[in-house]
């Protein structure tokens, strides 16, 4: 693996790790923009904005678009976040140059109202696919019950009124704030030529302006509110907890990911050997998220209306264990273990690996190499572990619960 | 650059498979069960789910929890699966752990606790499965698409049936375990980085064991109804429909999977651009090819608010429709690109080599290279593909649909 950088006048930062024995390169422009860089009337218009990316530019029509990256068999698309979009393709090594370039094209889109008026039909019906999907839709709400005015609470698709009320001249607004060349990485791994690559961003990425871009970054600890909401057609309750946890800048968010595994992994985690496994519930499971400034561990479990209290029991339980008496050795082992297999085995596709590479830039403004990451989860240790749940104490959760109508 | 296939039977008729892999440092295994949703005796459905749950409580001199942390502590990243024919599992993890690995996979296959208590929970899970299904649509409208447009029992639930389940005892299940665990029928594979004559010493010394009695072939009963709908007052009308056409095996397959890509391989298909681009319809359109060993169709999902969900399924069941009439050469080539090209970006991965040299056995009885793929790919024309929808065109439709309102399928 070889690391190569480069940074234009205009402040637009292009990455890459060359890996010659890969079959496959893959290519991003990881722009810091979210739905936390938004206010309550334009919410929405960052994961908008992404569609309207693919519409084309002066020159390109929407289907032209379309038909260039199919003519290279690239598997590409786009995620927004709250705090990150994302532009990928990965493809073989002979069309990446060619998927690139459209990419520099499409990062100066036309943003025609015609296209804007069409994709709020798309955007609508994408909201009304979420809410059919209550794993999700808990998550979202959960999301705003937590970060509570912080703007990491901003929900990415924003709601179908706020859609209906955003105007193509305020998302060309956002647009001209937020897509400055020194708010971009343009990050490439796998088998690639490093110097074409450079040399095409700097003819058609050259001209963009540089511009001041702020955001609001600070800790938020959470609200630790509680909430239940009912939708008649519900057959099961899902639940969401969060709690607060360590930034994506913390050297601790490698103990934090190791933490929520132990909690909360799929499979042989404690959520799982007290409550999945014992079938109170069919789905309970953790995550941390380390995020720009601030960070949050998410859990979601799905049971029957008559298992919650005894679930939610079991769950303060489980939290009030850990902070009496921490996490032991084996458990830790063991977290990484899992963890360092699913990293090793995800960074051996180009596709994975540029996930990883455009993050660490777009967080860190630093290159780590695999080994860096494998190192820091092997030397983090139990009190690393402890020392977090003192200070986060992650039984201390907000909760959003959607459910069933309840017979009183 | 041709690739290399491992492969060895042993006596009892067990298939072992291996590709190795320059690239990668991590090794992924599977084995392929003959025990899936379509193989069980009526009145389990559901079973499966089950049994892929059970297995893993306790093995050999194992209890679950002991089995569970001996699994973890090698870094497994767990696969299981139940499919119409097969319960798969098998994992991906750093290859010096393989043998350690097969070693608890050969007690999860051969020598399973099943313990009665441990019965209970998996089985309480199982239900609990199928009841989520409710809160999942999107899922839920595409396996009963399945169970509505296979002939009986090839399109039965994976995940399983509320009575049936409810039914079903810890000595049903068990028998069940003897007989369709049958080792003449299962596949290994393996790929990545391995030692192939190390591994089939060890498995050879783990699973030789007598033959064992073939088992059945279950006759196929009759499709059923071509529309079935399901109130839900949701916010959207989810539309699955599928239309029958070749299966991997026949002559014409790589004509079946470029037309459906012509239809919706890339953004550039004509489902995107006409249901979501031009007309703006869904957020969630997309078509693929889905084939067993005994039949195949080609699969649609769309999810649409409920004003819009006649005029989608009719733009649909149009585009389906007008393929036949004429296709340019343009579309073909971004087709066959696109399948070329993922076809190539998939065998990066260990886990996806592994499960696709089982698969094409399984269905072909022998493993494809990449380059006799591209190849077929490659040789299909306007002509050939227009041809092949002149005798088996995409039309009688199976229907089902979940959410506030019905359609009319005509």
């Amino acid at each position: 693996m070889e690391f190569k950088s480069e940074k234009l006048e205009n402040g637009l930062v292009i990455i890459g790790e060359l890996n010659k024995s890969a079959k496959s390169a893959a290519v991003g422009f990881f722009v810091r923009t979210g739905s936390r860089d938004e206010t309550g009337n334009i919410n929405g218009v960052s994961h908008f904005l992404e569609h309207m990316l693919f519409k084309g530019t002066d020159k390109l029509s929407a289907l032209e678009v379309n038909e260039a990256f199919d003519r290279t068999g690239a598997q590409f698309n786009a995620f927004t976040s709250e705090e990150n979009t994302v532009y990928y393709a990965a493809v073989l090594p002979e069309y990446l140059a060619e998927v690139t370039e459209l990419w520099t094209q499409l990062m100066r889109p036309a943003l025609r109202d015609k296209d804007f008026n069409l994709e709020k039909n798309v955007i609508k019906e994408e909201i009304a696919m979420y809410k059919d999907l209550p794993s999700f839709d808990v998550m979202d709400r959960c999301r705003t019950l937590h970060f509570d005015g912080h703007p990491c609470g901003y929900s990415v698709l924003g709601s179908e009124e706020s859609i209906d009320n955003l105007t193509a001249e305020q998302m060309r607004g956002y647009f001209a704030r937020r897509y400055a060349p020194n708010n971009i990485v343009l990050a490439c791994a796998g088998d690639f030529e490093w110097d074409r690559i450079r040399r095409l961003a700097a003819s058609s990425c050259s001209s963009w302006q540089k511009q001041t871009v702020e955001r609001e970054l600070g800790h938020s600890e959470g609200s630790r509110k509680k909430q239940r909401l009912e939708k008649a057609n519900l057959a099961r309750e899902h639940i969401c907890l969060m709690s607060a946890g360590v930034s994506a800048q913390d050297p601790r968010r490698f103990a934090a990911s190791l933490l929520g595994t132990i909690i909360g992994d799929d499979v042989g985690s404690r959520f799982f050997w007290e409550i999945v496994d014992k079938a109170l519930a069919e789905a309970a499971s953790m995550q941390f998220g380390a995020m720009d400034g601030t960070g949050a561990f998410c859990s979601y479990i799905r049971c029957s209306s008559e298992n919650v209290a005894k679930v939610l029991d079991i769950v303060r339980n489980i939290f009030s264990d850990l902070s009496k008496s921490g996490i032991t050795k084996d458990e830790l082992t063991k977290a990484k273990n899992k963890i360092l297999s699913a990293l090793v085995i995800k960074n051996e596709l180009p596709m994975g690996r540029l996930v990883d590479l455009g993050f660490n830039w777009t967080y860190l403004q630093e290159y780590r190499a695999i080994e860096d990451d494998v190192n820091a989860i092997k030397s983090v240790t139990v009190d690393d572990v402890y020392s977090l749940i003192e200070q986060f104490r992650p039984g201390d959760f907000t909760q959003l619960s959607l459910g069933p109508v309840r017979n009183s | 650059m041709a690739e290399k296939f491992d492969r060895h039977i042993l006596k009892n008729g067990m298939v072992l498979l291996g590709e190795p892999m320059e690239a990668v440092e991590s090794v992924a295994f599977g084995f392929m069960l003959p025990s899936g949703a379509a193989r069980l005796p009526k009145g389990c459905c559901g079973a499966s789910n089950v049994i892929a749950d059970w297995i893993f409580r306790g093995a050999g001199d194992k209890n679950s929890r002991q089995l569970s942390d001996a699994i973890d502590g090698l870094g497994l990243v767990r696969g299981r699966s139940v499919g119409s024919s097969h319960i798969a599992i098998g994992a991906a993890l750093e290859a010096g752990n393989l043998e350690q690995a097969l070693g608890l996979y050969a007690d999860i296959i051969l020598k399973p606790s099943l313990k009665d208590e441990q019965f209970e929970l998996a089985r309480q899970l199982a239900i609990e499965e199928v009841l989520s299904l409710d809160d999942d649509p999107r899922h839920k409208v595409m396996l009963k698409l399945r169970e509505q447009f296979y002939p009986d029992p090839l399109g039965r639930s994976t995940v399983g049936d509320i009575a049936e389940l409810k039914a079903l005892t810890a000595q049903k299940s068990g028998q069940i375990i003897k007989e369709k665990f049958d080792l003449s029928q299962t596949i290994f594979s393996v790929a990545g980085k391995y030692n192939f004559d190390a591994v089939c010493q060890q498995i050879e010394r783990l699973f030789e064991s007598e033959q064992q009695k073939n088992t059945e072939s279950a006759d196929l009963g009759a499709r059923k109804g071509k529309y079935t709908h399901i109130d839900n007052e949701g916010a959207q009308v989810h539309i699955g429909l599928m239309t029958k056409t070749v299966k991997p095996t026949d002559e014409d397959y790589y004509d079946a999977r470029v037309a459906v890509s012509v239809l919706s391989g890339g953004m550039s298909a004509r489902l995107f651009t006409e249901v979501r681009e031009k007309r703006g319809l869904c957020y969630a359109i997309g078509a693929r090819y889905h084939g067993l060993k005994e039949a195949a169709g080609v699969m649609c999902y769309a999810g649409t608010t409920p004003d819009k969900a006649q005029e989608t399924l009719d733009c649909i069941v149009g585009e389906f429709s007008r393929l036949g009439e004429g296709i340019s050469e343009e579309e073909i080539a971004r087709a066959k690109v696109g399948l070329k090209s993922a076809l190539i970006l998939q065998s990066e991965s260990s886990s996806s080599r592994a499960g696709a040299i089982a698969s094409d056995y399984y269905i072909l009885g022998r493993v494809r290279s990449l380059d006799e793929i591209k190849d077929k790919i490659e040789q299909t024309t306007v002509d050939s593909i227009l041809a092949f929808l002149r005798n088996s065109p995409f039309r009688d439709f199976t229907v089902v649909t979940i959410g506030p309102k019905q359609v009319k399928v005509q």
